[in-house]
């Protein structure tokens, strides 16, 4: 079962050293992504889904300060075991991240192509700016923008920031990873523009085949998006399952109060949960697990 | 086109403060206590002489009359008789301003060539040895004149290690034509490489003296840019796409940080060219400094005023090009407009 | 203010300034009781013991007319922190004034004045001093004034980008609204807030004011003699390189010290007071 998993996440605790001691901020978290699975990870600013996606990646560890421990699996080989160099070789190519922000996230000083080749090169490191260029194109087309080649030649600034989005997914697959994390992607974005690229983003990770861990704080975000759901609460999982699961029959409490915070018609932001509650703190609840 | 309109901008800026300075060099040379003829003339001058001198001088006229003609004769290229050699101040300082641009040139160079580098290091490394290291050198460089600089090295690398000449710009036994006073350039014109390899070994040392201040302020400026350009959501991006540390800080962190650096160091140059006077006196080096401080000593007015405004105008100069330079390497302003 | 201390003690860096702007300033003010030989900060001529190399009698050695170095540089400490604290109490409140001025009322008064200071920064600041010393006598004083001309711009500078930033900021509104006068509100409201930046800057150009100063005398145009001063004691030693070292290194060391220290604690102050 192990083996067919992009990632499996097994007890992974998270700490920070400072003056007085330290503080844990994850207390055992339990995650799996199976091949092409979509995943969500939702939760509110602080309940610490994107250190978890930061473990995953590799840079939490690089943190002064940060200790780590629990097993990371991704596709069967253990994070841990690797070298610094060896889970560095992973990065951009057998995995790779969205960021909350694609227009700061993009590079000012460099043309999308010039990025496009870069990380193109972290496969290849011997391709050629006319393949990269030819490459990039392509893959530009299928987030459906029409003029690749002037979206190329452009720097981010010059682009709108839905226009950012799809370039950074685009940047984000070309690679063919086996594994994508977005965290919050385009939450810095107009609510319907961001809609319209999650709906690009799934139709493309779906014909990869590309497994997703979606990191997010509304549960109304990810319910077109994820095949199943965690919820975090304070560095714990405190319910998981299948998205309609989650949805149709949410158990715990702290689950109905995020879905209670999804915000009604289209207006984003952050969802206010209204009050901190003991009830918050009871036990997970897993719904049945229908793996496809 | 939006560098055009920029540079034009700019251009008329300069233009309006070096009027400005023109306007406070004259107010300052006009409200020295004591009479301008009678500073002139010396104290044995007859009374009928300073007379004549003052009309010579439009002394006699008001103040206004009296910028009017200033300002005509320096829009004619003079800037009146030096008192201290007899010749056009123009002539003078066509004379010794080569030199010390020969020497604020290669220290600026050694400037941006090692202080970039240096400051790109530290954040690199921040916290660790090295950055520690750097900090503190180029702490203790900006923390000490020039000359005193200028004093150690030639201790060090001219007299107890005779690595380098301790005065003059190029050997006895070599003789060149002036022609464009660039000792530099007037070698290669002259076909002498010889020449230009001794030109060379002459003014690396007061170059290299010059330039320390200058290295430590770059180097500082360049890391404090540097540390804020890595808390950019880029820089977490290039690290999720797993490059190695050194492409990112060479490749993603040191081009933003330029920017911003070189804008400042630019005004860095304005040091450079103050600081020259330091140091060309300890290595002996024929620019404007000797001449400068003489004419200071001589209340030369003339010649005073005129270095000021060829000094002041050479750095608004220098700014001029390094705010170009920024523009070429800042695609923000090459490509401001936004498409789509 | 506590917390200030408490990290300007915790970090060894900023510990070393202290104890090196400690040292300056103790020997300047106590030349009199320490200083192996007071009266050689005055013209004396002792050719018997001139340029003397360093000796248990005389430990950095003696000038060209036999006097203590040690004993000169503590004196010319003296001057150069007076120096310092003359000029920046003088240039510090005029740079203050024209930049809240100009970055709070904004418009016209805000061109005329930045375009003056622009003129003022655009002679490289040496060349600057250098032509006011020139045109007025070679004293102290002019000194000063030169010094000061030079100076004050770089605080209208600083002054006038904090004020323009926070005066659109929400308590300088609701200062408006209630109806605050604009003295009120520069001073009262703006003003506090440029304070961390002005110390920092203060700090550094503590030192920057006795490099300057240095510089000026160097070239013969600052503090005349006997006056100690340590730009003139390099300028005097440079003379004798190499042999006599001992003329030039240790005053120029004298200078290194007092401005490192100065900076040491400004640089330290800086991320302190102004994290961004």
């Amino acid at each position: 079962m192990t083996a067919q998993d992009t990632l499996d996440i097994q007890n992974l605790r998270l700490s920070f050293r400072n003056w007085s001691g330290s503080v844990e901020v994850l207390h055992g978290i339990d995650l799996r992504i199976a091949r092409g699975e979509r995943v969500a990870l939702v939760g509110e600013s602080g309940s610490g889904k994107s250190v978890t996606a930061r473990i995953v990646l590799g840079t939490m560890q690089e943190t002064p300060g940060a200790r780590v421990s629990g097993r990371i699996l991704f596709g069967g080989r253990d994070l841990d075991a690797m070298s610094r160099t060896e889970r560095r070789a992973v990065r951009g190519t057998a995995m790779s991240m969205i960021f909350q922000d694609p227009t700061t996230a993009l590079n000012p000083v460099y043309r999308i192509g010039t990025l496009v080749h870069e990380v193109l090169k972290r496969r290849e490191p011997a391709i050629t700016a006319e393949e990269a260029r030819r490459r990039g194109g392509d893959i530009l087309r299928e987030v459906s923008i029409d003029d690749p080649e002037r979206v190329l030649d452009s720097f981010a600034f010059q682009l709108s920031g839905g226009m950012n989005q799809r370039v950074m997914i685009a940047m984000s697959l070309i690679n063919e990873p086996q594994l994508l994390l977005a965290d919050e992607p385009g939450t810095a974005l107009d609510v319907t523009v961001q809609a319209q690229t999650l709906k690009l983003m799934r139709d493309l990770v779906e014909s990869h085949g590309t497994s997703v861990l979606f990191i997010s704080h509304n549960l109304g975000v990810v319910r077109e998006f994820a095949d199943r759901i965690y919820v975090i609460y304070r560095g714990r999982i405190v319910e998981r399952g299948p998205t309609a699961a989650i949805f149709e029959d949410p158990r715990h409490p702290y689950t109905r109060a995020l879905l209670a915070a999804i915000p009604r018609l289209t207006g984003g932001g952050i969802p206010e949960i209204a009050e901190r509650s003991d009830s918050f703190l009871a036990p997970m609840v897993a719904h049945e697990e229908v793996m496809g | 086109m939006r560098i055009l309109t920029r540079l034009s901008i700019r251009l008329a800026t300069t233009v309006l403060v070096l009027f400005g300075v023109s306007v406070l060099i004259f107010l300052i040379a006009r409200i020295i206590p004591g009479d301008p003829a009678r500073i002139a003339l010396g104290p044995r001058a007859s009374e009928a002489q300073v007379e004549q001198m003052r009309r010579t001088l439009h002394l006699d006229e008001p103040l206004f009359a009296q910028y009017a003609h200033f300002v005509g004769d320096l829009f004619r290229g003079d800037l009146g008789i030096s008192l201290y050699t007899n010749r056009p101040v123009t002539t003078d300082i066509a004379q010794f301003l080569p030199a010390t641009l020969e020497l604020v040139i290669l220290a600026g160079i050694m400037m941006i060539a090692i202080g970039l580098p240096l400051g790109a290091i530290s954040a690199r490394y921040r916290g660790r040895w090295a950055d520690h290291v750097i900090r503190v050198l180029t702490l203790m460089t900006v923390s000490a004149p020039s000359f005193v600089w200028a004093v150690v090295l030639v201790l060090l690398f001219s007299y107890y290690t005779p690595l380098f000449p301790i005065a003059g710009r190029i050997a006895e036994t070599i003789t060149i034509p002036p022609v464009t006073g660039f000792m530099l350039i007037d070698t290669l014109i002259a076909g002498r490489w010889d020449g230009f390899l001794s030109a060379l070994h002459h003014v690396f040392l007061p170059a290299f003296a010059l330039s320390l201040s200058g290295i430590g302020q770059a180097a500082r400026l360049t890391r404090a840019n540097m540390i804020g350009t890595y808390e950019q959501p880029y820089i977490e991006m290039a690290q999720a796409y797993g490059f190695s540390e050194r492409r990112i800080a060479a490749r993603y962190a040191f081009k933003p940080s330029l920017i911003p650096s070189l804008t400042i160091i630019g005004l860095d140059f304005a040091a450079l060219l103050g600081n020259a006077f330091l140091v060309e006196t300890i290595f002996a080096w024929p620019g404007l400094s000797r001449y400068g401080v003489g004419v200071i000593l001589q209340k030369d007015l003339n010649a005073i005023v005129g270095t000021v405004m060829i000094i002041s105008a050479t750095f608004l100069i220098a700014n001029l090009i390094v705010d170009l330079l920024v523009s070429v390497i800042n695609p923000r302003i090459r490509y401001a407009e936004r498409s789509e | 203010m506590k917390r200030t201390a408490t990290i300007l003690l915790g970090n060894p860096l900023s510990v070393l300034g202290l104890i090196l702007v400690g040292f300056v300033v103790l020997t300047a003010l106590l030349a009199d009781f320490i200083a192996p030989y007071p009266d050689h900060a005055g013209a004396v001529v002792d050719f018997v013991n001139a340029n003397k190399p360093p000796s248990a009698e005389y430990w950095l050695g003696t000038d060209v007319v036999g006097r203590d170095i040690l004993s000169r540089i503590f004196y010319a400490y003296r001057v150069s922190l007076g120096l310092g604290i003359v000029v920046l109490s003088i240039a510090t409140p005029i740079g203050v004034v024209v930049g809240l001025l100009a970055g709070y009322i904004g418009g016209w008064t805000d061109y005329i004045l930045m375009r003056i200071t622009d003129v003022f920064l655009s002679i490289p600041p040496l060349v600057l001093a250098l032509a006011i010393m020139g045109l007025l006598e070679p004293t102290l004083l002019n000194g000063m004034i030169a010094v000061t001309a030079m100076w004050w711009p770089w605080y209208a500078r600083l002054v006038y980008n904090i004020a323009r930033a926070e005066k659109v900021e929400g308590y300088v509104l609701a200062a408006e609204i209630i109806g605050g006068g604009r003295m009120h509100v520069m001073f009262r409201e703006i003003l506090p807030n440029c304070v961390p930046a002005i110390v920092t800057k203060m700090t550094l150009d503590f030192g920057f004011v006795i490099l300057i100063a240095s510089s000026l005398s160097f070239l013969g145009l600052g503090v005349q003699a006997p006056t100690p001063d340590l730009g003139s004691m390099v300028s005097e030693g440079t003379r004798y390189l190499p042999d006599s070292w001992w003329l030039t290194v240790f005053p120029g060391a004298a200078i290194l010290i007092a401005v490192f220290g100065f900076n040491l604690i400004g640089d330290v102050l800086r991320e302190v007071l102004e994290p961004d």
